[in-house]
């Protein structure tokens, strides 16, 4: 048998009520699935989560306080139920409510662009979880502007579609609302009008006007006291017209027999023999709503009661008094909560204007591509390899050059550039000139695997691509490019390969400018990348012909630099 | 008996009728409630029962009949406030497979011509009453099962008090205005004054003024304030459940003369002025009562106990159907329709032993055949 908890703002504590007379008296109802809208929702989820009852209760009269205290009630700007129910929901809710509630927590939900009813019973998340109550609980300007979202998509209430969601036939409805329900008031009244409002029938009776006025301005204690426990009676009251009271026995004995019993299938399963049974109702029909909860209420009404101060602020003419500086104190108040939700929002405003001005010059440097305003995050730290061999004045004999020439070389030196580049982001279009200390030989066994991987692949493999040039102060730049992959690919691949500069860079020297121990290396991606497109014929032969022309104008004895460098972001 | 013969609407004139706010017409009732109709299995008869000059000048009564020619004791449903014979539309298939039925519109609504009732409570549910009789001895019923529900309910037993020779057996299905209004219900809650302004607004008009006051808007409000009466329909009506609100809109925004009668009855916030209660011991204790109630509705008000005590001479069956609200015919229709086919048959078979009520002779009537085995042991339950 199913439980459907009809939503109701303030007047959940009537849920309460029942919540407790069900845990006493009928454990055996709330194994099924239990659904609800709203307040219901969550009185459903605590109910199949087992929390403590007198814990929501002085949760919900704190609520129902807080929501008095102020002038204007619960549509006082800086009050927010719906922070103060995630707070509590947070608090209560085990951290596998999720998983307890999944399939039998039915939360009906109001689509806010169709107005379509939604029920959802899967949850992934306690984080689902308690977005969905807080979804269902969602009253539009009542408790805020924007509606949370659930799985990406805008709720609202449930009771604005489907108020008391009905999963099948054998439905034990339950609303605090005198009308055609299982448990509800039953209010002296002619009972001739009904109206049905979202799936829940209420009567027009003067109570339920009164009701009605009452779901979002929450009444005094003593009120929500009277309205538990009537709910209490009113459950007791049904499960004793319906046979549903029984002794812990016969329930073992019912619950083997039938998994969905009907009302009527109980009824005429009950043994009326059974005494334990019928003590066990006798009991309850002279029960209470138990003294934990009722405890509880005592407190709140004395704290509401009690003191100077509530005596003054329960006075007609502090009442009048409070509404006559309404036209003052609101604006403070309005002030206040703008103000806190706009601190509560800072960072995330700031994150979005961020983003907002980085797709910005995003799309302008597209549209514009001549200009380079595109932003690149820079690698904190460039480490640059450079190996270089030098080899003998054999160069000149242009027949002995053969691919065998780098196994001669005489002298390796292993560079660590370890630059940090701290500049801010505009500077970085501009081509970046770091001076380089050379460390000596025996120092480059920092990155010894590196420096042998380069070795390696110089030794082994053929250089893709070499070539010679001479620029303005006729000095002779010799550029080789090498595959540091290890794997064997073909020449086209290589040279697409070479296109992108991340794996390969190319470093030339000014050799001219030759320094013991001073280096200027002058690194210029984007001019790298046009020579490497520029120049794909390049193939790996070394004798070629223009290439002895330039070497023929110098006569003194040439390095050739391999450099191989890595830009380690 | 032909259908041509159409009730003229209140001939304020043919000006007036360019002004009307509401757009009604005796032939879009017609249309409407043949739609419904078609839906039936059963083949049925619709014709106007000329009843003579009853309270205007002359009456006719809008009727259903079903399954005329069986032999069987017939029965009479009477409807309620601001519905017609089309909502029985769910039960009278079932109802005519083994007697005769005939459903009928009341003086004053529906179909049925309106005349204008007297203002006295009294007076004017003897008019109604006395339509009711007239009916009968025009269609010669000598006996008949009285099935009313909520209004219906409360002229059914008041048609049982007055000619009990005529009424085999009383079904009352969510009967309005048996118990006297409390006297202490203004003063438990203390309203807000709009409240209190809104109910003296509202008191002095009619129960249904808003569905008139709407006007052309009145059908949407019927399917928003009670969408659920139309939603009861939606699996027999498949195509188009919205018919049904068409049709209580139709009944409900001619000249409400009917529902001014029902006024005149009425004190407070829809309390009898004449409740039944009182009168219940005038009720001949040769007639067996039946009464039907949803588990959701009105039972727990309604002391069912003092009525059995008033008749505890004769037979009373209180039934309570689990998950009916007060539209009990509608709601659990297959229940409430195999309940009142055990009221009939009850009667049918052993009229004699009826009027008893002991146990005993129940159980010789369960011997004999009838299959009321149901209803003594949930008696026993449910008392």
């Amino acid at each position: 048998m199913n439980l459907s908890f009809a939503g109701c703002g303030f007047l959940g504590i009537y849920h309460i009520g029942v919540a407790v007379c069900f845990k006493k008296y009928a454990p055996h109802l709330l194994l099924d699935k239990i659904s609800g809208a709203s307040a219901g929702a969550i009185a459903a989820c605590c109910l199949l989560c087992d929390l403590p009852l007198g814990e929501m209760t002085s949760n919900l009269l704190r609520l129902a306080r807080e929501a008095r205290q102020r002038a204007l009630g619960p549509f006082s700007p800086s009050f927010n139920v719906q922070e103060i129910l995630l707070e509590s929901l947070q608090k209560f809710l085990p951290d596998d409510a999720h998983i307890r509630v999944s399939g039998k927590l039915h939360i009906s939900l109001t689509r806010v662009y169709d107005g379509k009813n939604v029920i959802v019973s899967q949850y992934n998340s306690r984080e689902d979880l308690l977005q969905a109550l807080l979804a269902s609980s969602f009253i539009p300007f009542f408790c805020g502007l924007l509606p949370p979202r659930f799985h990406g998509i805008r709720y609202m209430d449930g009771g604005f579609s489907d108020n008391l969601p009905t999963l099948d036939e054998n439905t034990i409805t339950v609303s605090p609302f005198c009308g055609e329900s299982d448990i509800c008031p039953r209010d002296i009244s002619s009972q001739l009008f009904h109206v049905n409002f979202a799936n829940t029938s209420i009567e027009l009776s003067r109570q339920n006007m009164y009701r009605f006025a009452r779901i979002l301005f929450p009444p005094n204690p003593e009120v929500l006291s009277n309205m538990c426990k009537q709910g209490f009676d009113d459950a007791l009251r049904f499960l004793n017209r319906n046979n549903l009271i029984n002794c812990t026995r016969c329930l073992a004995v019912q619950s083997t027999f039938v998994v969905s019993e009907t009302l009527e299938d109980s009824s005429t399963e009950y043994d009326p023999e059974c005494l334990e049974c019928k003590m066990h109702r006798q009991e309850a029909l002279v029960a209470n709503l138990p003294e934990t909860v009722m405890m509880i209420f005592q407190d709140a009404i004395d704290s509401a009661n009690k003191g100077l101060i509530n005596w003054l602020f329960k006075h007609r003419s502090i009442k009048l008094l409070s509404l006559l500086s309404l036209p003052y104190t609101l604006p403070v108040d309005v002030v206040y909560a703008t103000f806190t939700k706009f601190i509560l929002n800072a960072p995330r405003i700031q994150k979005g204007l961020m983003e907002m001005s980085r797709y910005f010059l995003e799309q302008l440097s597209l549209v514009f591509p001549q200009i380079n305003v595109y932003y690149q995050p820079i690698p904190q730290t460039i480490k640059c390899h450079v190996n270089f061999m030098e080899y003998g004045s054999n160069i000149y004999d242009v027949e002995s050059i053969d691919d065998s020439i780098f196994n001669q070389q005489k002298t390796n030196l292993n560079l660590t550039l370890k630059y940090n580049d701290a500049k801010p982001w505009t500077n970085c279009k501009q081509s970046t000139n770091c001076v380089i200390n050379m460390s000596d030989l025996t120092m480059s066994t920092i990155n010894n695997d590196t420096l042998e991987n380069i070795l390696q692949v110089t030794g082994e493999q053929e250089t893709l691509m070499a070539y010679y040039y001479m620029d303005n102060s006729s000095e002779v730049h010799i550029t080789e490019l090498f595959d540091v992959n290890n794997e064997k690919l073909e020449l086209k691949d290589d040279c697409i390969r070479l296109h992108q500069p991340q794996e390969e860079s190319l470093q030339t020297f000014k050799t001219g400018d030759w320094n013991e121990n001073h280096w200027v290396v002058q690194r210029n991606e984007k001019n790298h990348n046009r020579r490497n497109s520029n120049q794909p014929s390049f193939s790996n032969n070394l004798s070629k012909n223009d290439r002895q022309d330039n070497h023929n104008n110098h006569p003194e004895s040439e390095s050739n630099w391999n450099t191989t460098v890595y830009l380690n972001p | 008996m032909a259908e041509s013969n159409e009730i003229a609407l209140d001939s304020n004139g043919w000006l007036w009728g360019w002004f009307s706010w509401s757009r009604c017409s005796s032939t879009m009732l017609r249309t409407v409630e043949k739609k419904i109709f078609s839906y039936l299995k059963t083949g049925y008869r619709g014709w106007y029962v000329d009843i003579g000059p009853v309270v205007g000048v002359s009456d006719k009564i809008w009727t259903i009949s079903l399954n005329q020619d069986s032999p069987k004791t017939p029965i009479v449903l009477l409807h309620g406030l601001g519905a017609g014979v089309a909502l029985w539309v769910l039960n009278l298939d079932t109802l005519a497979m083994h007697r005769p039925v005939y459903a009928i519109d009341l003086l004053g609504f529906g179909r049925s011509s309106r005349p204008v009732f007297s203002k006295q409570a009294e007076e004017a549910e003897n008019q109604l009453i006395n339509s009711v009789e007239e009916w009968r001895k025009e269609m010669q019923l000598e006996k008949f099962v009285l099935l009313g529900h909520s209004m219906g309910g409360f002229l059914a037993a008041s048609y049982a008090i007055q000619y009990p020779k005529r009424v085999k057996h009383l079904i009352l299905a969510d009967p309005w205005g048996f118990l006297e209004k409390p006297n202490d219900v203004a003063n438990k809650v203390g309203l807000p004054l709009w409240l209190k302004a809104l109910t003296y607004v509202v008191i002095p008009l009619n129960p249904l003024w808003a569905v008139r006051f709407a006007g052309p808007f009145g059908q949407r409000l019927i399917e928003t304030i009670r969408p659920d009466i139309v939603k009861k329909f939606a699996p027999f009506l498949k195509d188009d459940p919205s018919i049904i609100s068409q049709y209580i809109h139709q009944c409900n925004i001619q000249n409400p003369s009917g529902e001014s009668a029902f006024y005149a009855m009425m004190q407070g916030f829809g309390w009898a002025k004449n409740p039944i209660v009182k009168r219940i011991d005038k009720l001949d204790p040769q007639i067996s009562i039946t009464l039907l109630y949803g588990s959701r509705s009105w039972i727990d008000n309604l002391n069912d106990e003092t009525i059995k005590q008033i008749r505890s001479s004769s037979y009373v069956n209180v039934q309570i159907i689990s998950g009916a609200g007060h539209h009990v015919y509608l709601d659990k229709c297959d229940t409430f329709n195999k309940y009142v086919l055990e009221a009939c048959a009850l009667n049918d078979t052993n009229s004699k032993l009826m009027y008893s009520t002991n146990k005993e002779d129940l159980k010789l009537i369960e011997n004999d055949d009838v299959k009321n085995n149901d209803i003594v042991k949930k008696k026993g339950v449910y008392n």
